[in-house]
């Protein structure tokens, strides 16, 4: 089960991050790009509890840090996605909750993650952030994290219900 | 309670993680502990990036088109304008690309500016959250491309080349914050510095000399490295659009807009060599003229 468990975990996270910087990024978006890794991590979170979203998180940022074209400090976006895995599982760890705290959920998280990376970016000396540019992005990326929240969420959890059965008795 | 404390153990561990990578990164800079983690995810995310980029691209030129209906016409009517001032430039051109190829010839330099490009494919943009330029692209080591070569396309200096696997690159561009190139006016031949704001639209330059005669509408080329690395000379970054700060004054800036749009990248050329076959030749003093 936990082998499976991984495996799936680590399809899903791969294909979201592929997704988010070869099909998302290079489109036209306005100030932000849909954060569809987040919003995986967040789903991932609300299905299997803290701790697995907690290493999903984790997982995510480092793949994010390090596959091309990534050039920003290596481990912020793990440090942000671990903690935001860890607190979404947190406050939701029984996984059948209805959509609109789900998406509620996940929205604020692609908000506080934007605000957190320019936070971390301007702490460790980073010269790229521009802050005037942060409110129109932080709400920019909680709408898009709260749109694919709708279909991302229970695809996640529907997915995860076949592939590992076991993990949720009833 | 025994899950809790399990839980919160396991995210002490990651957050201590994440934090060590940091604090490597920072400290190892370019080519430090962390670039052999970064090879391998590079080698490994490349080839799935060019694949999904090669599956999906006419998906993301559909969404590109719709979504751009709004502004034909608006393009139709500036074209037409273009077109209108191109036909008199072109016109009034041809002497003084006559003037131009006879001073080439003769100091060698056609031979000198010709440069070898690769073709590629952009297969990846980062993330706008993250305020970095740059894009992947589908060359790589096997197909000749190294650290630091210039990055064009058919408006002029895109960028350059930042971190290469076997066969993707990373491609920092010319309007990052972080990018700086030496520019030379076209015209006048002051030379300066061309800096990223962060913004797609705007680069800045500071000039040299702060007694420098510029004006809105002059073109701005590279100045070039030595070797033709990172940068090839002669190759246009982009067009003055305003001038802040008076003549005398220290620092004189001038903000340019690129003439490579950061955001409809597709085909890009990496500039691998430049061909230098003669040396430089000798202009003979002119014959007199015999009677």
């Amino acid at each position: 089960m936990a082998i499976r468990r991984a495996v799936l975990i680590g399809s899903l996270v791969v294909l979201a991050v592929l997704v988010e910087v070869s099909l998302l990024a290079p489109l036209p978006w306005w100030a932000a790009t849909p954060p569809l890794a987040l919003v995986v991590v967040a789903a991932v979170s609300f299905v299997f509890g803290s701790v697995t979203g907690a290493v999903t998180g984790f997982a995510t940022g480092l793949i994010l840090d390090l596959a091309p074209p990534a050039v920003g400090t290596v481990g912020a976006s793990a440090l942000i996605l671990t903690l935001i895995g860890y607190g979404l599982g947190r406050v939701f760890d029984s996984d059948e909750r209805p959509w609109p705290i789900t998406t509620a959920l996940t929205a604020l998280a692609g908000g506080v993650a934007v605000v957190a990376a320019a936070a971390l970016g301007g702490l460790l000396g980073d010269s790229r952030v521009r802050w005037e540019e942060v409110p129109s992005m932080t709400v920019a990326a909680a709408v898009y994290a709260g749109v694919l929240a709708l279909v991302v969420v229970p695809l996640v959890r529907w997915v995860s219900r076949r592939v590992v059965p076991e993990a949720f008795p009833r | 309670m025994k899950d809790v404390r399990r839980a919160r153990l396991i995210l002490a561990i990651l957050v201590l993680a994440s934090i060590t990578l940091i604090v490597l990164d920072l400290r190892g800079g370019t080519g430090g502990p962390l670039q052999p983690l970064r090879s391998a995810t590079a080698a490994v995310f490349g080839p799935l990036e060019r694949g999904i980029t090669a599956v999906f691209s006419p998906v993301g030129r559909l969404v590109d088109s719709v979504s751009q209906l709004g502004d034909q016409q608006e393009r139709i009517d500036a074209l037409e304008a273009e077109n209108e001032q191109l036909r008199v430039a072109v016109d009034t051109a041809g002497v003084d690309i006559a003037r131009v190829a006879e001073l080439d010839a003769l100091l060698g330099l056609a031979a000198d500016t010709a440069i070898d490009i690769v073709p590629a494919q952009v297969i990846a943009v980062g993330p706008a959250q993250g305020f970095a330029w740059t894009v992947a692209i589908d060359a790589g080591s096997i197909d000749g491309i190294e650290v630091g070569m210039s990055v064009i396309n058919g408006g002029g200096l895109l960028g350059r080349t930042v971190s290469v696997g076997p066969d993707t690159s990373t491609v920092l561009l010319l309007v990052d914050a972080t990018s700086t190139v030496g520019g030379r006016l076209a015209g006048s031949s002051q030379i300066g510095i061309v800096s990223g704001t962060g913004r797609q639209d705007l680069l800045t330059m500071q000039l040299l000399d702060p007694l420098a005669a510029i004006d809105v509408g002059d073109v701005v080329v590279t100045f070039g490295s030595q070797g033709g690395r990172p940068f090839v000379p002669g190759i246009p970054i982009g067009r003055v659009e305003s001038v802040s700060g008076t003549p005398g004054q220290l620092t004189r800036v001038a903000n340019l807009a690129p003439y490579a749009d950061a955001s409809q990248l597709n085909l890009v050329g990496v500039v691998v060599s430049q061909q230098r076959t003669e040396s430089r030749g000798v202009i003979p003093a002119p014959a007199p003229a015999d009677e």
